[in-house]
């Protein structure tokens, strides 16, 4: 073995023996939890009119600008345009 | 002549999609409420319970963008990439391309990788949650034969790299997130797991990306460790993959 | 007397569920929900110990006159395997074509020729399930002027061709019977013997340009109206397992749970009611 393959396998070695408390992990972001579960369901959607009315803009051309938290990161769109 | 069942059936999907059939419009009864109306009920309907799928799937997308404009967004998904599927959680992996091909986002370049983000945790989420190596599962072996191995990424382990600060971006847009900027300044190398109960993901540094990358590409621990700069400590990034249980327990 | 109204599993409420192990009939879950192994099948396994489990596909596409996908019907398959549930079920209704899926559960017209493929279909899911299914009547907005039979009618000839189940919607009935201008009592004609189960939702009354359309929107309390017909479906055909259905909006476990009493003093008062006549 060279003498690179011989540091590097004991310091593989050594990471087996690490205890948990060593193998720093960083800050872990929790994202998408149980919660989240289950997209598919069977009743019909109401939101605004439930496209009965001739008023729902169901194909019209959509004009918005983000209104969210973009507008927080600097250097992102703001709402003003 | 009314039309049959396939031709209906293809003029109803024509209808959901958009298109005005009146050879479908002809099949349907009309009273006080138009036929028209009536059929409206299911196009809305195909719209709104994907776009809200798309947003169950995309929550970073939406939080940035607002409820409006991602509606916008997803509709114009929709109806260009409807599901080939029925299997909702499934659905949106071209959402992320799509927007990043999109005019109305090009002022909000970092969108597509938070979209990128979002699919990844909700693949991570999706996966299962056996088969991942741990430190004992190497114990028996000699430490001469360590280099050598080839070592798979766990199922759902993904690593996302962007020119902007996914994390920052990520963390600005939860909703118990402190007010205040976020810098764009800066990249972000994520990996995605997979863990007991949720979906994660933590920073790499750069050393850690090369390694990852390189078992992902099936490297050897050796030759994936040989691609991280001088800076990097095998011992740490090894243990904490172990740790984080990103590697796929051996066959 | 124990429970006969479940409730379904919904993901806000399965680490209260999972802690709290409340009483219940039964639990329901959306057989597409559960296909992959996330976190929440988990958590399905767990508590299938304790409770009998009902499962409802959304996405079959039984009336799709392109026939099943294979693939999807094989993961549908493998889920009722690992679970083994009490009831499999899915809609009279149709969701896909062309290798589009729609998300939706689409009206079919009642023809002869709509008979021979949901027939088929139905029969296709029994075979690769190696069980019976049951097939709920849907919600309807709109009905077809090619429609030669009522969907009762339909719906019991399905039931004699395939030898299915029949899983009763009761707030399905009262939806379609408004907006297609129908007489629920119609439904009240089905073939008895073939229903599994019952289901009970909320609707919302929607305004179309002046006119009033009822949406199964699965967004509130049961109905009174609805309530009254599911006294005389109960008379009419006798106790079975009945699910609560409430997928917008969900409300806490305690109301879910509540409106499930709710059908269970029902039930119990037409057990009475059957039992003094007889």
């Amino acid at each position: 073995m060279t003498t690179t393959r011989i540091a590097i396998a004991s310091a593989l070695a050594a990471a087996l023996v690490l205890p948990a408390a060593a193998q720093a992990q960083g800050n872990m972001e929790k994202c998408y939890g149980v919660a989240k579960a289950g997209k598919n369901d069977c009743q019909t959607a109401t939101s605004s009119c439930a496209g009965t009315s001739k008023t729902d803009a169901q194909n019209d051309a959509w004009i918005s600008v983000p209104k969210g938290v973009c507008d927080k990161l600097v250097g992102g769109k703001t709402t003003a345009g | 002549m009314p039309l049959a069942l396939r031709d209906l059936q293809a003029a109803f999907a024509a209808h959901l999609l958009g298109a005005d059939r009146a050879d479908l419009t002809a099949e349907v009864f009309g009273d006080t409420i138009p036929a028209s109306a009536r059929l409206r009920v299911y196009r809305h309907h195909v719209f709104e319970s994907l776009g809200a799928a798309l947003a169950a799937t995309f929550p970073t997308v939406q939080a940035l963008v607002g409820a409006d404009f991602f509606r916008g967004l997803a509709r114009a998904f929709v109806g260009q990439s409807p599901p080939d599927q029925p299997v909702l959680a499934e659905y949106g992996a071209g959402f992320p391309a799509f927007i990043a091909g999109h005019d109305a986002a090009r002022e909000l370049p970092y969108l597509a990788d938070v979209g990128r983000l979002d699919w990844a945790l909700n693949l991570a989420f999706h996966a299962p949650a056996g088969g991942r190596l741990a430190a004992t599962d190497l114990a028996a072996l000699s430490a001469d034969r360590l280099p050598s191995l080839r070592l798979a990424l766990a199922p759902g382990t993904a690593l996302i790299s962007s020119p902007y600060p996914l994390d920052r971006i990520w963390a600005a847009s939860q909703p118990d997130a402190p007010a205040g900027t976020v810098d764009l300044d800066g990249g972000a190398h994520l990996l995605v797991l997979r863990r007991p109960d949720d979906a994660a993901f933590v920073a790499l540094s750069a050393g850690e990306v090369a390694f990852v990358t390189g078992l992902a590409d099936g490297l050897s621990l050796e030759e994936a460790a040989c691609r991280a700069d001088s800076g990097f400590n095998l011992s740490v990034a090894f243990a904490r993959l172990l740790g984080l249980g990103a590697l796929a327990a051996s066959q | 007397m124990d429970p006969v109204a479940g409730i379904g599993l919904r993901a806000p409420h399965l680490a209260e569920i999972a802690r709290e192990r409340p009483a219940t009939g039964f639990l329901e879950i959306h057989a597409e929900n559960h296909l992959a192994g996330s976190p929440a099948l988990q958590a399905v396994e767990r508590l299938r110990a304790d409770y009998a489990l009902s499962i409802h596909a959304v996405g079959l596409s039984l009336g799709s006159v392109d026939g099943l996908d294979e693939a999807h019907l094989a993961r549908v398959a493998a889920l009722v395997r690992r679970l083994e549930p009490a009831l499999v079920s899915d809609h009279l209704s149709w969701s896909s074509f062309g290798g589009r899926y729609f998300n939706d559960l689409l009206p079919l017209p009642y023809t002869e020729e709509a008979l021979g493929v949901v027939v088929r279909n139905v029969q296709r899911l029994q075979e690769r399930l190696g069980r019976q299914v049951s097939i709920e009547n849907p919600s309807c907005y709109l009905g077809y002027a090619q429609s030669a039979l009522s969907e009762p009618e339909f719906l019991a000839e399905v039931v004699s061709r395939s030898g299915c189940g029949l899983l009763l919607d009761v707030n399905n009935i009262a939806v379609t019977a408004h907006n297609l201008r129908l007489d629920a009592r119609d439904w009240l004609g089905l073939p008895g013997e073939a229903i599994t189960q019952y289901h009970l939702a909320g609707h919302a009354v929607n305004d179309a340009d002046g006119e009033t359309i009822l949406i199964d929107d699965h967004g509130s309390r049961v109905s009174d109206g609805v309530w009254t017909l599911f006294a005389d479906v109960v008379q009419r055909f006798g106790r079975r397992p009945t699910l609560i259905e409430w997928d917008t909006d969900v409300p806490q476990l305690a109301m879910l749970l509540d409106e499930a009493a709710r059908a269970d003093r029902l039930i119990a008062a037409e057990d009475r009611n059957a039992a003094r006549a007889a």
